[in-house]
């Protein structure tokens, strides 16, 4: 919108200059007074002696006290028709003459006079119309400037309506963003704490749950290891018992035939020895006969007594009961032989069983101190499992612990689901925070240039001002100077002076206007630049928000990259998860194949064994039934036998043992071991009696006749080393070393 | 120059089960190629994706892996199939030197409801170009495989999967402390597959 200044007519007129004692105002007008130089006192008499001739004539006066130029016929007129009929003719006429020639001079003086006045006027005029002339000339240039300067002023409120319009709906606009920012700021900041505060419990529980799953990922592990090893050792009694009932049943089997063939022996010995008996019941027989026949004829030869034939009789009879005696004794000596054969070698086969059993015994005995001390950490373990149970909250028996576990790991999944939202949040506030910095950077530097524009605006308009001060100086001192020269030049130039005020007052009222506007333009711009303040103070907000949003925002993708290489590494909840390999795989495929192939000639083989075995076995069973029965029962009777054997040494090796720690003063653990060459060694411990902890054990390896003593870290430390190398090492005593460390124990045990 | 109008293509689920799970093919391939598992003589070239990629010739790997993507096809298009990892371990001792880690991330409302989506083949076939051109450029960085080494594929698969017949519950068979690196990933809108190969560090690079 263009405003164009009216047009003013151009209209010459005067500089006008303010009087000081310019206070006539007649219907609002200011009268000119033309100043001329005072009267001469001729002139005030004659004016004087006019005025009472011409009292009654309203237009009389002379020129020079009317202060008029009046024509010399009027005046001549004027004055002389009313004082002629008062003077005489002749002195009238001298006089008249006189005062004509003097009125005359006085007239051509003042003529003369007012003719250089009115040339000095003239010229003053000239000048005076020349310095108009050329203010007009720089008052239209003014003019023009001023207009050019009322469209520029014009052009720049337009524009600054426009800025300050479109500033205002900008500002508005990002008022209602800022707003809505702000809430949003202030909502996501609220849920921003929820989320902190949960993600701070949920951490805390988290790590707490971390702690705990470690600690019972541990005992997991260790468990897990215990049983493994439980496991290994297991089997290896699994294999230890298979071997013993390979070995028991290829005992079993020795001992079978063993006993077939001292049955056999004992059958051809109870023959012989039948045989034997049947000769000497034979031979008893016979001397029983011959017993019967001596004594018969002992008898028969008593009724013709003859003394040399019974004393051979007798002789006889006491050698036969001699050799009858003897053989008597030969047959119980024969018997307790083979009594006592049996005997021992039942004796010998009894010793090597219990011998066997003894082992056994042993080898069981310290497995089942292996045992009892596993069996002992395992209700450690229970115990400590069940006091975690009891410390885990709502577990209430093993079998909840894995749903616990699954129950934290999905926890832990949603609140990484959270996290997950909470960063995507994040970025969108992110993104709002970035558009708003944009907003705020392009209000700013509209701001800028709308500042720019006011004071650029407020610069000109002080150049206006400035230059309408000038001008207002310069129309004030013109206008003195033109009703200074202007006084004397006429109505005419009153009506340009009044045109000239008019347009003054015209224009005093723009200025006005222009300076009130002015001030409504400096109020605006306090006001904007008020709010632009209070905006650059939420900006600053805005941007520490932004910034600690920003730190937020690398932790968590911190967290995200954590949790990628997390993924990156292969980590799975096995709540949601599990992991499955195809299982005919290449590598296996073919080692199958030959473990198949190798299996299966193991089973021909087995089979074809199983066969042969069963044959003989059949072959077996068709000959020896009732052998078998009797062996078996036999069995039977040695197990029942072994088992009571088995018991009293128990009970003997239990006495033994004790006797020896309360003898020696030291609790024995024997262990047969195998090192990793394949060597077996026996390895003993011994803790003393008077041992003041644990772990105060001494270890010996016993390897083909050779005692070692093995180090550890009771025997590691100064004063036991210090021992060992003083009595084993030096003087190759073990005994002395046990001895002196047990009466060392029980000296300090008594001394405390 | 003529403005280019984007042609896409409609996608269903099995589709794209199909174009994942013969994509791990031809991955799988590449990798046992390029890492050298089994002879070069063994493979041949054929022409896939605009590339030449390598496919062995040896019965007994090719029957594997047919087998291997017709499973995982049919877990992808059940959209049970997680994560499907490529293990390769040192024939000696076990012991497991890389790890090719392909993450899955389907589309639950295309397995529930069968909505369909739409993206353009050449697309998809461009980024998994620039998947294999990563595969096949990875020997620049990846340590030397100086042993005899086998490989094995493990699949993530849900919870409540039934376990076919071939395949058993495993271990993760993960590395410790390895390093890894991040390659491109491809998305046909129903399945999105993140490849990352991780690697045991190099005791070279350790001593440096």
């Amino acid at each position: 919108m263009i405003f164009m200044p009216k047009k003013l007519e151009p209209f010459p007129f005067l500089s006008f200059c303010k009087e000081p004692n310019a206070s006539k105002r007649q219907g609002g007008k200011r009268e000119m007074q033309f100043l001329t130089p005072p009267s001469r006192k001729r002139r005030a008499e004659a004016e004087a002696e006019a005025g009472t001739s011409a009292g009654t004539s309203g237009a009389a006066a002379s020129p020079v006290s009317d202060r008029r130029i009046v024509l010399y016929e009027q005046r001549e007129a004027v004055p002389f028709q009313v004082p002629r009929a008062s003077f005489g003719p002749s002195d009238q006429l001298m006089c008249t003459y006189h005062c004509r020639q003097m009125v005359k001079s006085e007239f051509f003086v003042a003529l003369d006079t007012a003719e250089k006045e009115n040339a000095e006027y003239k010229a003053r005029l000239a000048a005076l119309n020349e310095q108009l002339y050329k203010i007009e000339e720089e008052r239209e240039k003014y003019r023009d400037e001023a207009s050019f300067l009322q469209q520029e002023l014009a052009a720049s409120k337009a524009r600054e309506n426009s800025l300050q319009e479109r500033f205002l709906k900008e500002v508005d606009n990002s008022e209602e963003r800022y707003r809505d920012q702000l809430r949003r700021i202030s909502e996501l900041e609220f849920e921003i704490k929820k989320e902190m505060d949960s993600r701070v419990a949920a951490e805390q529980f988290t790590e707490t749950l971390k702690e705990t799953v470690r600690e019972l990922q541990t005992k997991l592990e260790s468990l897990s290891d215990s049983s493994d090893r439980e496991i290994n050792s297991l089997r290896r009694e699994l294999s230890y018992v298979q071997d013993e009932s390979k070995f028991s049943s290829s005992k079993v089997t020795a001992e079978l035939e063993r006993t077939t063939l001292r049955a056999e022996s004992a059958e051809e010995e109870a023959e012989l020895l039948n045989e034997q008996l049947i000769g000497l019941k034979e031979q008893l027989d016979e001397c029983l006969t011959q017993k019967g026949e001596i004594e018969h004829n002992h008898s028969s030869s008593n009724i013709s007594p003859s003394n040399g034939s019974s004393d051979d009789d007798k002789k006889m009879i006491k050698l036969l009961q001699e050799e009858l005696h003897n053989y008597e004794k030969e047959v119980q000596e024969a018997r307790k032989l083979k009594s006592s054969q049996l005997n021992s070698e039942l004796l010998k086969e009894k010793l090597l069983e219990e011998q066997s059993r003894r082992e056994r015994a042993e080898l069981e005995l310290s497995k089942l101190h292996e045992l009892q001390v596993k069996a002992q950490k395992l209700e450690l373990e229970l115990t400590s499992w069940k006091s975690l149970l009891n410390d885990i909250p709502d577990i209430g028996s093993y079998s909840d612990i894995p749903k616990k576990f699954a129950e934290l790991q999905k926890e832990a999944l949603e609140n990484m689901a959270k996290l997950g939202e909470i960063t995507a949040q994040l970025k969108e506030i992110k993104v709002a925070m970035e558009y708003a910095d944009l907003s705020k950077q392009r209000a700013e530097t509209e701001c800028m240039l709308a500042k720019e524009k006011v004071e650029s605006s407020s610069l000109e308009v002080k150049r206006l001002q400035l230059m309408l001060a000038s001008v207002t100086e310069e129309r004030d001192r013109l206008r003195k100077d033109s009703s200074a020269s202007n006084k004397d030049a006429g109505p005419s130039d009153d009506s340009r002076v009044e045109e000239l005020e008019a347009a003054l007052n015209d224009k005093e009222q723009m200025m006005k206007e222009m300076e009130s506007s002015l001030q409504e333009h400096r109020e605006m711009i306090a006001h904007q630049h008020a709010e632009l303040k209070l905006f650059n103070d939420r900006l600053t907000d805005e941007s520490k928000k932004v910034k600690s949003l920003e730190r937020e925002s690398d932790r968590l993708r911190h967290e995200v990259a954590l949790l990628e290489s997390k993924l990156g590494h292969g980590d799975y909840s096995s709540s949601n998860t599990k992991v499955l390999r195809m299982v005919n795989t290449l590598a296996v495929e073919n080692e199958a194949k030959q473990t198949i192939e190798a299996l299966q000639a193991e089973l021909k083989r087995t089979t074809e064994r199983l066969q042969a075995v069963e044959e003989l076995k059949g072959q077996f069973d068709a000959a020896l039934p009732e052998k078998l029965i009797q062996l078996k029962n036999q069995i039977a009777v040695l197990e029942k036998r072994e088992e009571r054997y088995k018991a009293v040494f128990a009970e003997k090796i239990s006495v033994f043992r004790k006797a020896c720690c309360s003898l020696f003063g030291y609790k024995i653990v024997m262990d047969d071991q195998k090192r990793p060459n394949g060597i077996p060694v026996t390895r003993f411990t011994l803790q003393s009696i008077y041992a003041q902890s644990d772990d105060e054990k001494l270890e010996f390896e016993y390897e083909s006749g050779s005692m070692n003593i093995v180090m550890n870290d009771y025997t590691s430390q100064t004063d036991i080393a210090h021992q060992i190398e003083i009595f084993i090492r030096k003087m190759n005593s073990i005994p002395a070393f046990t001895a002196n460390l047990t009466v060392e124990c029980f000296n300090r045990r008594t001394l405390c | 120059m003529a403005s280019r109008t984007v042609s896409k293509d409609i996608i269903t689920l099995r589709g794209s089960a199909s174009i994942v799970s013969e994509f791990f093919g031809y991955a799988a391939n590449s990798i046992l190629y390029n890492r050298g598992i089994y002879p070069e003589e063994s493979f041949s070239k054929v022409k896939k994706y605009g590339l030449t990629l390598l496919l062995t010739q040896d019965d007994g790997v090719k029957s594997f892996i047919s087998g291997l993507t017709s499973q995982l096809s049919e877990w992808l298009e059940a959209g049970k199939l997680q994560r499907v990892v490529l293990v390769i371990m040192s024939k000696a001792t076990s012991e497991v030197l890389e790890r090719w880690n392909f993450n899955i991330e389907t589309d639950a409302e295309v397995v529930e409801k069968g909505v369909i989506k739409e993206k353009s083949d050449k697309e998809i076939m461009r980024e998994i170009q620039a998947i294999m051109r990563q595969i096949a450029s990875c020997i620049t960085y990846l340590p030397c495989l100086d042993e005899a080494c086998v490989f094995d594929v493990l699949a993530y698969t849900d919870k409540d999967t039934t376990v076919p017949m071939a395949w058993v519950e495993s271990d993760a068979k993960l590395i410790n402390n390895p390093q890894m690196v991040k390659l491109h990933s491809f998305d046909t809108k129903i399945h999105k597959v993140d490849t990352i190969v991780s690697y045991k560090n190099d005791e070279w690079e350790d001593e440096e």
